[in-house]
């Protein structure tokens, strides 16, 4: 009996290490949440008109491509320094300004007619099914984009952090439901 | 008649201890742990997963050391056997208790894979590092994102490891043995005369698991000084 009551005090020792994590989590829940909540500037709910040629979809595509590829870099970039005992702030900064330059024009990125029946590409069918719910979503990166370059500049690491991860969580919340699974692509 | 005289004379198999406390925990958790890891994994829960992970990685250094100084069914040494004993099992030729020769090979194919995704999941990290095993740092984003993908792959091959553990069991079933109530109860069928587990001591139980999850902390914390 005694045993047992020893494995289960080990447990909570054990449940109590992700405890602090999760007490972190909420916090970057709440950060998120309040990103949302700002009045968004008119959000369409219909996609940019299709290009005009196959060449001019694949152009955008392309640009969407390196785009969302740099904005990965630049995610890994910050995420090491803020992971680091002293984070080099001047790193942080210079990718939170990319970051933050490139979001401001993924609203552009995702015309008609730019999906995967028109070439290679992660984007799934169901961002033009649901637009308006897809252009809320890259709303809030780009004001989690913004808010973290705003505080990049300050020297504040544990605002940038919080930031950081809010920024995070709204990458996510498109991926997960609009980019298709990176097995099913390839 | 004669038969009969026999059947009588002869004691019948008797419930006796097999399966220690810790090592029948150690089986249920892991195999709900897989499960919720799969289910956290395709429904992009990314935090879920990391802690089922590391759950995990507890529960299997936990197995390792109580394979060490545990129960005598626990112990590797006293169920891990080479070829010989392997066919001698398949002749018929095994009077005991806990894993069969056979079945070692299982536990140890299990155990491997399992710890190999485990460590493959520890170096993961996706393409913009929003998700990422403690050690990634370690190593460099492509290896990370190679990690990724062999973990899984490899899941796939655990899935047909486990496929083939529960038709064992279920094969054993319709021979008559039922692996699954021991693995619950700890007690089970046995020929009369063979020796009972012999029980491992409580505190090293303890230990072990302590040990386990000390272990499991230095990792989530980066493996320092190494990669601190």
């Amino acid at each position: 009996m005694r045993k047992n009551v020893l494995i289960a005090a080990a447990t909570v020792s054990l449940l109590s290490a992700c405890g602090e994590r999760a007490a972190e989590n909420q916090a970057q829940v709440t950060a998120a949440n309040n990103a949302r909540a700002t009045p968004a500037a008119a959000e369409s709910s219909a996609p940019p008109a299709a290009p005009a040629t196959k060449e001019e979809a694949q152009k955008i595509m392309h640009e969407r491509h390196e785009g969302m590829e740099q904005i990965g870099k630049s995610t890994k970039a910050i995420g090491a320094q803020l992971k680091e005992d002293e984070p080099n702030i001047g790193i942080i900064r210079t990718n939170a300004t990319k970051i933050s330059e490139l979001a401001a024009r993924s609203a552009n990125w995702f015309p008609a007619g730019t999906g995967p029946d028109v070439g290679k590409t992660r984007a799934k069918v169901e961002i033009w099914r649901k637009y308006e719910d897809f252009a809320a979503k890259d709303a809030d990166f780009r004001k989690a984009a913004q808010s973290l370059k705003g505080l990049a500049d300050s020297a504040d690491v544990n605002a940038i952090r919080t930031a950081f991860a809010a920024m995070g969580k709204t990458c996510k919340a498109c991926h997960d439901s609009y980019r298709t699974e990176k097995k099913e692509h390839d | 008649m004669i038969e009969d005289a026999a059947s009588e004379a002869a004691p019948k198999p008797q419930k006796i201890a097999i399966w220690d406390l810790p090592t029948r925990l150690f089986h249920w958790t892991l195999a709900a742990l897989i499960a919720f890891s799969w289910w956290t994994a395709e429904e992009h829960h990314d935090d879920l997963h990391l802690y089922s992970g590391f759950a995990i990685l507890s529960l299997l250094l936990f197995r390792i050391l109580w394979g060490l100084v545990g129960s005598s069914t626990a112990r590797f040494v006293n169920f891990v056997r080479g070829p010989r004993a392997v066919s001698g099992y398949l002749r018929g030729s095994w009077a005991g208790i806990g894993h069969n020769p056979l079945g070692a090979l299982s536990v140890i194919a299990l155990i491997g894979l399992v710890a190999l995704q485990v460590g493959l999941g520890l170096f993961a990290s996706d393409e913009d590092g929003l998700m990422q095993g403690p050690l990634a740092h370690l190593v460099s984003s492509d290896t990370s994102e190679a990690a990724v993908d062999l973990h899984e792959d490899l899941f796939n091959v655990l899935l047909v490891f486990i496929a083939l553990h529960v038709a064992a069991v279920l094969f054993y079933f319709l021979r008559g043995k039922n692996l699954v109530g021991p693995m619950f109860s700890g007690r089970g069928k046995a020929d009369p005369g063979v020796e009972p587990m012999r029980p491992g001591k409580g505190w090293l139980a303890i230990l072990c698991l302590f040990a386990a999850i000390a272990i499991t902390r230095w990792i989530i914390a980066g493996a320092p000084p190494f990669g601190g």
